[in-house]
């Protein structure tokens, strides 16, 4: 893992155009080039340069992919992934060929689908009748027990299926059973007249006849379903049978159009192919040989240093290990940091465990967490093709670590399914609540909001350290010294936490008068005043435009004004936000006091119903506020103090690079 | 409890508007369209929330099963919406849902009337009906199997469709059709839709009668076009049909038009003296196909754009109810809307795709 973002280098390449296709291939194999228009040439260069249109468009190429999709969805198959990727397999994309094969293989799968809506129909009239059986229906039946004197039975049965009847054989020679509802009856009359029907009044065979039928209709009734199965599994095998044939199809069309991607970037002139990217520093030699070799040496390639370059051009790449992945989509989500500042993914992580820890401490709940968090995680690896649910795929690995913190903070504050079980490592929280701590630093709800400011504290201070350091490698200097999370920032608000602490020490009577507070807060603030002026000065120096001293002097003091105004109400209200840890944690631990209570009133098996149904309620609602907050706290307070958000992501072209799976 | 417009409308509008986002962000119906064949639309909507539709396909791969579970959705969405108000508004969302039942019940009827008076066997269709309570107490089951018009009204007895179907005997409905009996139907909802609106707050009374009254003037064009003009119907016929409320139906223009001999009334300056343009437009079609078309086809033709025009003006207002005040019912009539478009969408090109035309033609059809 990398502590800062990584060191990227610019890469600018000529290549001899027969070897542009072996050097594409090169690339794409590496997948480490985030590439780059060629735009910064000189005007009568550029008039060199052309771009070749492709042979075959990107967009086709897409369209066919997605046909290749539907037809794996419809076979229920997981979809190929970047993995079964290989150069080495590249071809020259045929378009005819494979339309032909899908559609073929679409005919086939619409043939049988027409006879699975043909066994579909068969099952819901056989359905209709069988359910108005079981449901003693009777009168919209029409059951019939005779003899044909005329005409065959087959004939007869297969008049009767127009209506959806059914003809059985009674027990007895030469009986028939017909079955058909009662509302085709002016239909079906007639066609029994004509094969000379002659029904029985024999009772006991009408009976009989009931249970004859109900099992033929209940045999027709399997069948049709059986076979609209079978079916089904059929059109699941035949895609399956083709699927390495699409999964090649696919993975060609894939290989193509990430080909054409590059190639995208690539400008020609008569006999040479231009090209250029950033690539990770560490990279870079490879990618020297790489493209060395293949184009056999016919090439040219020079390296920009990132410093070169306008900061804010060069692409961030952060580097984390795969287990801080939940932290790094938290990080990602908000924004991307800026080239050369530190990658606050490891920060954010013990920031975010530890604000939740202190929310919703407790060992049993945090354990049923992480339960949960594995056992979804477990169920979507095995079920690949599960669309995400309320719980996503990501929002378990992070399940998984705040079931972690909230039980190692349950271990400080001995809570165990808010039971004191084991006493605290730390201070009992429950008793804190209740009011009833013996002894220790931490004895009533004050306490903790206190604490919870003073975390806050070191989290903001964690911020503007981070910042120090980003503006120092920026050699942003002047920023670093006056800016509101500069170093005069954080005097100021180091001075005002002096007061505030020296007045709560005080009982609310009187703010601390030490000699130096004055000077210094007097000192800090002219300074700040001058930051308008000296960023003026130096922007002169550059180049900058000239502006008239008004101008100059009315904008540094409406800076300075609101400088001000952020540093007093913008650290107090961000020390402040802090005791909403304390408020959840209070939360946290008042509901589960209540839920104990109820219990013990209820007693017995109640009492123990109550209790989990109490745990479950407070694991699902305050699980979701403590993660809620954190994450707050994180964007708001913490990256607020650091974090730009002003870097362009590294997006390298290569056989990792993600593709939607939907047009 | 009384609630003030912003607590009452609140939460259902924040969840409304952020699913008619969805339905603007998605590309399912431009991917369906494009679709080349059933498989491939169907493997559209399996990713969508439309995959209960899919999954219906690969059970049964019957495209009316599909359709019924389109349907079961639109039902279960009126419901939903009514959940999350109360009192009068609600009352009012489950009153539209009333247009489903008449229309399941119509499409009931019909089936019916194919077994018992034109003697085609119903066999496996009658699975195809919504067959659940919707809102009323239908013997849906006693309906479907009733071999007499007196058993099909008993089926209706607890519903208040069965005064309008005891009007009606089985010879009538033999000789006459189900045309007259729909029609009472669809006017039967519209008197409970205006005396509903009415029970309203008067923002939201406002707001519902703006919408359903310029529905109701489309509607009334439309009938005087392809009634009154298309199949020359009567003028006491065509009278009984419009519906009486709007400003097409209060207009001189209209009263003469119906009272017109069928063979001289000219539906173009009245829908011009409406919707200024519309009637060049459908003049525009028989001068474009004047020769290469049957003359049938030809007034089926310009009918046909007139309904697109209409339903382009429907589409218009639903959007400008969507930019209005967001704590009155138009929101959630908008979503109404909306959300049976695309409904309807989604049914016509499955359609489509299962007759195998292609995306050009859909497209002409859909436009």
């Amino acid at each position: 893992m990398n502590l800062f973002t990584r060191p990227m280098k610019l890469l600018t390449a000529v290549v001899l155009e027969q070897m542009s296709d072996s050097v594409v291939k090169a690339l794409l194999e590496m997948g480490v080039m985030d590439f780059v228009h060629i735009n910064k040439l000189e005007p009568q260069q550029m008039e060199k340069l052309s771009s070749r249109p492709s042979s075959v468009s990107r967009v086709a190429l897409e369209d066919m992919r997605h046909r290749v999709e539907a037809m794996l969805n419809q076979g229920h198959i997981q979809l190929p992934s970047n993995d079964i990727l290989d150069v080495k397999n590249l071809e020259k994309p045929d378009l005819d060929a494979y339309k032909a094969t899908l559609d073929a293989l679409g005919r086939k799968l619409l043939t049988l689908k027409e006879e699975q809506k043909e066994s579909n129909q068969q099952l819901l009239g056989f359905e209709e009748m069988r359910r108005y059986i079981t449901e003693n229906k009777g009168e919209y039946l029409d059951l019939r027990v005779g003899e044909i004197t005329h005409g065959s039975a087959e004939d007869l049965a297969s008049k009767l299926a127009t209506f959806g009847g059914v003809l059985e054989k009674g027990n007895k020679e030469g009986r028939y059973i017909t079955l058909t509802l009662r509302r085709d009856v002016s239909q079906v009359s007639p066609l029994m007249d004509k094969f000379g029907w002659v029904e029985t009044s024999d009772p006991d065979q009408q009976k009989e006849a009931v249970v004859v039928v109900s099992q033929r209709l209940e045999e027709e009734f399997h069948k049709a379903t059986t076979k609209r199965g079978q079916i089904e599994e059929q059109v699941y095998a035949i895609v399956k049978e083709e699927s390495p044939h699409l999964f090649a199809i696919w993975g060609n069309l894939r290989l193509n159009e990430l080909c054409d991607q590059i190639r995208s970037y690539f400008s020609y002139t008569r006999n040479t192919t231009l090209f250029s990217g950033w690539v990770p520093a560490d990279q870079s030699e490879a990618v020297t040989n790489a493209i060395f070799q293949s184009s056999d040496g016919q090439c040219v390639i020079e390296w920009t240093e990132a410093t070169q370059v306008p900061r804010e051009e060069v692409p961030v790449a952060i580097t984390s290990p795969k287990v801080l992945a939940p932290f790094q989509r938290i990080v990602n989500n908000y924004s991307t940091p800026e080239y050369g500042s530190i990658n606050p993914t490891i920060f954010v992580m013990l920031a975010y465990l530890s604000m939740f820890g202190l929310m919703f401490a407790d060992v049993g709940q945090g354990l049923v967490l992480m339960l949960v968090g594995l056992l979804v995680g477990h169920d979507y690896k095995k079920n690949p093709l599960k669309s995400d649910g309320m719980l996503s795929r990501n929002l378990t690995g992070l399940l998984v670590y705040l079931g972690a913190s909230s039980m190692v903070f349950g271990v400080l504050f001995g809570s165990y399914f808010g039971l004191s079980l084991f006493p605290a490592l730390w201070f009992n929280f429950d008793a804190a609540v209740e009011g009833h701590a013996q002894a220790g630093a931490i004895q009533n709800v004050y306490d903790i909001l206190g604490l919870t400011v003073k975390f806050g504290i070191i989290i903001i201070y964690t911020g503007l350290l981070l910042n120090w350091i980003n503006l120092f490698r920026k050699k942003a200097y002047l920023k670093l010294i006056l800016d509101k999370n500069g170093l005069i920032g954080g005097i100021l608000f180091g001075t005002g936490l002096y007061l505030g602490f020296g007045f709560v020490k005080t009982g609310y009577k009187s703010f601390p008068s030490d000699s130096w507070i004055g000077p210094t807060l007097t000192i800090a603030i002219v300074l700040l005043f001058f930051r308008g002026f000296i960023t003026y000065g130096l922007s002169l120096k550059e180049g900058g435009k000239k502006e008239s001293l008004v101008s100059v002097f009315m904008e540094s003091f409406m800076e300075w004004l609101i400088d001000l105004l952020e540093i007093f109400t913008g650290y107090l209200s961000n020390t402040l936000s802090f005791m909403r840890v304390a408020g959840l944690g209070i939360a946290h631990a008042s509901l589960m006091i209540t839920f104990k209570e109820l219990a013990d009133m209820v007693g017995g098996f109640g009492g123990v119903v109550v209790f989990i149904a109490g745990n479950l309620l407070v694991i699902v609602l305050e699980g979701l506020s403590s993660g809620i907050q954190s994450l707050r706290l994180n964007y708001y307070e913490f990256f607020s103090r650091y974090f730009t958000g002003k870097g362009v992501a590294y997006e390298p072209v290569g056989l990792k690079t993600s593709f939607s799976a939907h047009k | 409890m009384t609630h003030d417009a912003t607590s009452l409308y609140g939460f259902i509008n924040a969840k409304l508007r952020a699913r008619i986002g969805l339905m603007r962000q998605s590309h399912s119906i431009e991917d369906l369209l494009k679709a080349n064949s059933m498989v491939e639309a169907v493997s559209v909507l399996r990713d969508s929330a439309y995959t209960e539709v899919a999954q219906a396909y690969d059970r049964t791969g019957d495209l009316q099963q599909m359709e019924l579970v389109l349907l079961h959705n639109e039902i279960e969405m009126y419901r939903e919406v009514a959940k999350y108000l109360e009192g009068k508004p609600a009352d009012f969302v489950s009153m539209l849902l009333g247009k489903i039942e008449e229309d399941n019940l119509k499409n009931a009827i019909r089936l019916w009337y194919s077994s018992i008076i034109r003697h085609r066997p119903m066999r496996y269709r009658s699975a195809y009906l919504f067959k659940e309570k919707i809102l009323s107490d239908i013997d849906w089951i006693a309906l479907i199997n009733a071999t007499s018009w007196k058993d099909v009204c008993k089926a209706l007895v607890h519903s208040p469709y069965h005064v309008i179907v005891n009007q009606f005997s089985q010879q009538q409905i033999q000789e006459t059709g189900l045309f007259v009996l729909e029609n009472k139907l669809d006017r039967q909802w519209y008197d409970q839709l205006m005396a509903s609106t009415n029970r309203l707050s008067s923002t939201d009374r406002e707001v519902a009668q703006s919408i359903f009254l310029i529905d109701i003037d489309l509607k009334n064009l439309l009938m005087m076009v392809r009634f009154g003009w298309y199949h020359k119907m009567q003028s006491d016929v065509l009278g009984s049909l419009l519906l009486p409320w709007g400003k097409v139906f209060n207009s001189k223009e209209v009263h003469m038009y119906v009272n017109a001999s069928a063979e001289t009334r000219d539906p173009f300056t009245i829908i011009d003296r409406f919707y200024p343009g519309l009637g060049s437009m459908v003049h525009q079609v028989a001068e474009e196909k004047k020769g290469s078309v049957h003359p049938d086809e030809l007034v089926a033709l310009q009918n046909l754009r007139i309904e697109g025009y209409l339903h382009q003006r429907r589409q218009a207002v639903y959007h400008k109810t969507l930019a209005s005040d967001p704590f009155t019912i138009g929101v959630s009539l908008a979503y109404f809307f909306l959300y049976k478009e695309e409904n309807s969408m989604i049914k016509a090109i499955l359609n489509g795709k299962y007759y195998g035309y292609d995306e050009d033609y859909i497209r002409g059809v859909l436009a």
